[in-house]
């Protein structure tokens, strides 16, 4: 067993990193946060310089925890404009696929993925959103809520209802994806501001007044939406496993920094501080391995949704433990730097993507089921 | 809680959902407007602990806790504005003599900011002062070689956005050394001191009003066809926090008065906000990440409190030598 990354791979952290540092400049990070606007000129350069490879899983997890360690909101805004594109990638058509990502991929559009719904967050299952077959195309009525690029993507790929659920039970059949343009016809879009944290990302209400989207632009079979979204939601909780281990990594590098300087100056550091650096150091080991687990297991087609969910959340809650404790360590020095901002940033972690109560009932179903990853 | 205590409780719990709680998310954004500056005077809440003979209201402990606990459930800005006013500002201008400076504040002709700075942990560090409620004139706390100053002329702010406390317009300034020195360094840890209790009360309200939220909240949002609070990590959470709080609020609003019990509680209380508040939002899911829903500011404040009122380190060196007594912690 090796826990060191291949070579090169390490190497690609390298240059990331380096990137991050270069790029991600402290003015650009606290306007888009203050602002909450899109810094669409970091998507711009990652793309430039090649920093972000969906077709290469492991490079796009590294990616996107060293460019949030450096800074959440921009990290994440440089690596979400694909968002959701895994689904079209493993179930889309031919056409889907020439038509929708190949624009993404070279720098031409951006997409979204539209599943949360007003009222509904985690029980997916039970959105409202309606999709009616009319002839050649489905006529689509509903909203969306939390929609990540929601007011930028150019489209998004959405679950919608094509049918009801065959046995009331059973409310996650009868759902179908679809790929719905933002200049469809009765498509709308609300901007939603004054988020505690990841505010350089862009987040909105989806209005779908009667959207006429044509057949061809269903993805897969019709029916096998909930399916196609929980495959992705597997896939995308180690990448969110990644932004939290960047959150907590860019925690400890502050924590770490400023016990260093007090040292420095001369200012004694007792052991309460620095047992609290350790706690952090630890956890942010520890989820690392989580998650190098989880993606070795999915990268690898041998998706684990327990170690999945294990993976994500702990690694938002120590997202969360390590900005919370970075603040106390450093006390009023934090509240003056951008380690306050990784503090707002770190709470969503435990939110999006499955919340963290979530993540324990798969685990938890999944230990009961005597599915224990012997 | 006697009957006075109670009578302010719900004083204060009327005047701050009359005139606070429909433009508490206007007061994150905005500020404290004029006119609620104007009624926190005339209702006599800038000087409430100063003996009546100095034109205060000479309220003891319980009722000036009631104040910043009622007000804290609201808004954490408000009820600090009325702590820094009373506990930090008014305390050292009396212990200082300073009589024409206090009737300008309790009369309302003059608002005062704060820059703790150096009796704060991770203090003045070349990144500029933290000040809160920047003003004409501030009381610095702690320049100029740790003595307590009033500086005149308004400061050079760096227009940062504050993580807490931003109904005070809380940022980050460059102070210039021309202050006046009005009490030393030692006085103004023992006024520091002094404010354990008041800490607390503000910690333990916006423990509260996050509370409450959340509770109400989990009432009325259904997830998988069932009210959230009938799932049992929310509804057996909700309940410990709960019975966390009424325990502090007990001894609280207790007539207990010393400082050692008042430390304590502080300590705790500031700990239990951090808490409370993360789990209010939590249960909140995305909705809880929105201004709008107004639970994130609590989560904010209670951090960027723990930041400024406690002192992870000294505050527990000075209840590790209360409880030890002798000097402790400190290698």
């Amino acid at each position: 067993m090796d826990f060191d990354l291949p070579e090169e791979l390490d190497e690609y952290r390298k240059k990331v990193r380096e990137f991050a540092i270069r790029e991600f400049r402290p003015e650009l990070a606290e306007k888009s946060d203050r602002d909450e606007s899109y810094p669409d000129e970091i998507r711009k350069k990652t793309l430039k310089e090649g920093l972000v490879d969906f077709s290469n899983p492991w490079k796009t997890m590294i990616a996107i925890e060293e460019m949030c360690r450096v800074d959440p909101g921009l990290g994440i805004s440089a690596t979400v404009p694909y968002f959701g594109a895994e689904v079209l990638m493993l179930h889309g058509s031919d056409y889907l696929r020439e038509k929708y990502l190949s624009r993404v991929a070279g720098g031409n559009a951006i997409m979204g993925l539209g599943v949360t719904e007003p009222g509904g967050g985690s029980d997916v299952a039970g959105l409202k959103t309606n999709a009616r077959k009319e002839g050649n195309k489905y006529i689509v009525n509903g909203s969306k809520m939390f929609i990540t690029n929601g007011t930028i993507a150019d489209f998004f790929v959405m679950l919608v209802r094509t049918s009801p659920p065959d046995d009331p039970k059973k409310r996650h059949h009868g759902l179908s994806v679809l790929v719905v343009e933002r200049n469809f016809k009765g498509f709308d879009s609300n901007h939603l501001t004054g988020k505690l944290g990841v505010r350089a990302t862009n987040t909105a209400e989806l209005i779908l007044n009667n959207v006429e989207v044509p057949e061809e632009n269903l993805v897969g079979e019709e029916g096998k939406g909930f399916y196609y979204i929980m495959e992705f939601f597997n896939i995308s909780r180690v990448f969110v496993a990644a932004q939290s281990i960047g959150i907590a990594q860019g925690a400890l590098d502050r924590a770490s920094a400023y016990l260093i300087s007090e040292e420095s100056k001369g200012h004694f550091v007792g052991e309460e501080r620095k047992f609290k650096l350790a706690e952090i150091a630890t956890r942010v080991e520890a989820s690392r391995l989580l998650m190098y687990k989880a993606a070795s297991y999915l990268f690898n087609y041998r998706p684990n949704p327990m170690i999945t969910s294990m993976a994500k959340g702990y690694a938002s809650e120590t997202a969360s433990f390590a900005a919370e404790t970075a603040m106390e360590i450093t006390g009023s020095h934090g509240l003056k730097t951008d380690l306050e901002r990784l503090f707002r940033d770190s709470k969503i972690m435990e939110i999006w993507e499955g919340t963290s109560e979530v993540e324990k009932i798969v685990i938890s179903r999944m230990m009961m089921k005597g599915d224990k990853n012997e | 809680m006697n009957e006075q205590t109670e009578m302010m409780m719900e004083n204060i719990r009327q005047f701050a959902e009359s005139n606070i709680s429909s433009i508490s998310l206007k007061i994150e954004r905005e500020g404290i407007p004029d006119d609620l500056y104007a009624k926190i005077i005339q209702q006599g809440l800038i000087g409430a602990t100063l003996p009546p003979e100095l034109g205060g209201a000479g309220l003891d402990r319980n009722s000036y806790d009631a104040i910043l606990f009622q007000l804290a459930r609201i808004s954490p800005s408000v009820a600090f504005h009325v702590f820094m006013n009373n506990s930090l500002i008014l305390r050292s201008l009396e212990k200082a003599g300073r009589m024409d400076i206090i009737s300008e504040i309790i009369s309302g002709k003059e608002r005062y900011g704060i820059a703790p700075g150096p009796l704060m942990e991770g203090g003045e560090d070349g990144e500029g002062s933290l000040i809160i409620e920047p003003g004409s004139r501030n009381i610095v706390i702690g320049r100029n070689g740790g003595k307590v100053t009033v500086l005149t002329g308004m400061p050079r702010l760096l227009d940062k956005k504050p993580l807490g406390l931003r109904g005070l317009k809380t940022d980050i300034a460059i102070l210039e050394d021309n202050g006046e020195q009005i009490l030393s360094r030692e006085d103004m840890e023992a006024i520091w001191e002094d404010g354990s209790w008041h800490s607390a009360a503000i910690f333990l309200g916006l423990a509260e009003g996050a509370l409450e939220k959340a509770i109400e909240y989990t009432k009325v949002r259904k997830t998988f066809n069932f009210s959230l609070k009938d799932y049992e990590p929310v509804a057996f959470r909700m309940s410990e926090l709960k019975s966390e709080l009424e325990i502090f609020k007990n001894t609280l609003f207790s007539d207990v008065e010393d400082s050692l019990t008042g430390m304590m509680l502080k300590t705790l209380s500031a700990e239990f906000s951090r808490r409370a508040t993360k789990y209010a939002l939590q249960f909140h899911g995305g909705y809880g990440y929105l201004e709008d829903f107004g639970v994130e500011k609590f989560y904010r404040d209670a951090v960027s409190l723990n930041s400024i009122m406690f002192r992870p380190i000294t505050d527990k060196r000075v209840l590790a030598a209360k409880i030890y007594g002798e000097k402790s912690g400190f290698l």
